[in-house]
């Protein structure tokens, strides 16, 4: 009887290692954020598998590394910010913006005893004053953005001082070489928890639902593999749902992940909410981002990177997912935001 | 005349540097030819910049361009100090070079230049790049970091000594390999051919490692003025999470406030 329930179970294993080898395959790179917890959470919870797509993630401390790997497919699929792809949207490389992870995310940070002085909601009371922060960053590029909806000139008005990190960008509020900085998470919350800084701003008060870390694929790949992706985009939302509705599993799934501080994650995440992993494109998003970049000098010439977006698969896969559970207000609620966005 | 000119302002110590044994340093053959434009490479080697970034360079003085770029594609040196125009050419008929750096441009004495874009281009065409044999691709690129490390340290002691001297410009300086300038210079020689994928050029022009150098230099010397105003014209993608060397580490054989 032994040697039948071992027989049993020995071949039952074989099946589903035979189904798992089965299924497509995607190499996915990322960097450590928090707000990349939806590739955890789809991983670990088996919205991936039960999508019929085995998803292999590789973590990178660089978003150009990691660009550069997804470039030479080593990758099929890279979360790197929005500048990173765009910079080399914008030199000839063929990638396609096809989902979203993070939005918003970006804050502004000054010395505890500035906070009263520099946490008035009104955005011109940066003007005269410096600002450090990492050239290119999201944040660099939206707050831009924002300063120029106010009318406010950043040539003229303020003094933006450039950074190579997030590290120096802390110092130098440290040491009052600037009057704030942009970062981060989690670094603005590690400034506050180890350096003593305080969160005056988060972006997201200038500038609503800004797109931070898209998701892109090589649009050759891509185009000729359109299923495999969607199935990837299916696990996506399945896990966002998870994200949403389930905080605490979700909490310890990311801190496992990335061997950072919980209560950095419960704090960013869900108490202060600083950004959404949202897997929507946010097509309108990017675009936006684009002008950003241009108007900032950063990108010497108009192109139109419009057609370096797919949107049709996330929104296939989000029908799809809406069709599997029809009673789910949840989905529902994401097929409005996806047509508002894009 | 002009590059001696230009090796003559390149004076100054910027830093303490930790005394190395040339021969235990990895060898780096870099080609030049005997042009204004490679200034920066000459000052590099008489001010021992390539020694401070842990460098053994060896410069290999080459006749003309020609045989400079073969040299490089064959792998006889690892690094060129070549003509832009060339370069371009080559990479352009299929040589797998990478363009890690820029170098000068001769300027002219011509108010045109100002007025007229082409014209512009055409003299930064006369330029020199910096570009990687096809042998080292993919490889070694710790040794190409500090080799652009070494030379933008050669280009902040030339602009400090220009500045000093007061001397007349004759030789425009940039060790950024800037990507845009070079796409500019691309298009005039008309080198973009139908089957040429759109990101061919970027494909032969590696940003990474001038990013990497400047950005090394400024974790030393966070408040030097040239050093930030490289930086602050430099197109790099930023690190989101830079995994970062710990001091000492840097430290041996390379550079030290």
């Amino acid at each position: 009887m032994k040697k039948i329930i071992a027989l049993t179970l020995l071949l039952s294993l074989m099946a589903s290692g035979v189904m798992a080898s089965a299924l497509p395959k995607l190499r996915v790179g990322y960097v450590p954020e928090p707000a990349h917890g939806l590739y955890f959470v789809a991983k670990e919870k088996g919205y991936f598998k039960d999508a019929g797509v085995d998803v292999e993630l590789f973590q990178f401390g660089s978003a150009v590394e990691g660009i550069s790997a997804l470039k030479a497919n080593k990758l099929d699929v890279g979360t790197f910010g929005t500048t990173a792809p765009l910079l080399f949207i914008s030199k000839g490389t063929d990638f396609t913006f096809f989902g979203g992870m993070m939005i918003g995310g970006q804050a502004i940070v000054a010395k505890a005893e500035r906070y009263a002085e520099l946490s008035v909601k009104d955005i011109n009371v940066f003007k005269g004053k410096k600002i450090g922060l990492v050239k290119l960053s999201t944040g660099d590029v939206v707050f831009r953005g924002a300063l120029k909806k106010a009318g406010i000139d950043v040539k003229k008005d303020l003094t933006y001082v450039e950074f190579g990190s997030p590290t120096a960008v802390v110092e130098a509020v440290k040491k009052g070489a600037v009057d704030a900085g942009l970062l981060w998470p989690p670094h603005f919350s590690l400034a506050e928890k180890s350096s003593g800084l305080k969160v005056v701003h988060y972006l997201e008060e200038y500038y609503p639902k800004y797109t931070c870390c898209r998701i892109v694929a090589n649009t050759k790949q891509f185009n000729a593999d359109k299923d495999t992706y969607k199935r990837f985009l299916v696990g996506l939302i399945k896990a966002y749902r998870f994200f949403k509705t389930n905080q605490e599993d979700t909490v310890k799934i990311i801190t496992r992940n990335l061997k950072i501080d919980e209560d950095i994650v419960r704090n960013e995440t869900y108490i202060q909410k600083v950004s959404d992993s949202n897997p929507d494109p946010l097509r309108k998003g990017i675009l936006d981002f684009w002008q950003n970049i241009l108007q900032a000098g950063y990108i010497q010439q108009d192109y139109p990177v419009d057609k370096h977006i797919n949107t049709d698969v996330y929104r296939q896969a989000l029908e799809e997912v809406i069709k599997q559970e029809p009673g789910v207000k949840f989905y529902k609620d994401m097929l409005a935001f996806y047509k508002k966005n894009n | 005349m002009l590059l001696f000119t230009a090796i003559a302002l390149g004076a100054g110590h910027l830093y303490f540097i930790s005394p190395s044994n040339a021969s235990t340093l990895p060898e780096v053959r870099l080609g030049y030819l005997e042009h204004p434009g490679n200034a920066l490479c000459q000052i590099a080697e008489s001010k021992g910049l390539y020694r401070k970034e842990g460098l053994n360079v060896k410069l290999v003085r080459f006749a003309d361009s020609t045989e400079g770029l073969a040299a490089l594609e064959s792998g006889k040196i690892d690094v060129g100090a070549f003509p832009t125009a060339e370069t371009l050419r080559g990479i352009a008929k299929g040589m797998e070079f990478r363009i890690i750096a820029g170098g000068g441009t001769p300027l002219r004495d011509n108010l045109l230049t100002e007025l007229d874009d082409s014209l512009k281009v055409e003299i930064e065409s006369r330029g020199i790049v910096v570009s990687l044999s096809p042998v080292w691709l993919n490889s070694k690129k710790e040794e190409l970091v500090r080799l652009t490390a070494a030379l933008i340290r050669a280009y902040r002691t030339n602009q400090h000594q220009a500045k000093a001297s007061r001397s007349v410009i004759a030789v425009t300086f940039d060790p950024n390999p800037d990507y845009w300038r070079l796409e500019r210079i691309w298009r005039l020689l008309g080198l973009q051919d139908a089957t040429m994928q759109r990101d061919f050029l970027a494909s032969h022009v590696y940003e990474e490692i001038y990013c990497d150098a400047l950005d090394r230099l400024l974790d030393y010397a966070a408040d030097d003025v040239v050093f930030k105003d490289l930086f602050s014209k430099a197109v790099c993608t930023p690190n989101c999470c830079p995994v970062k060397e710990t001091k000492s580490n840097k430290d041996q054989g390379g550079l030290k406030q």
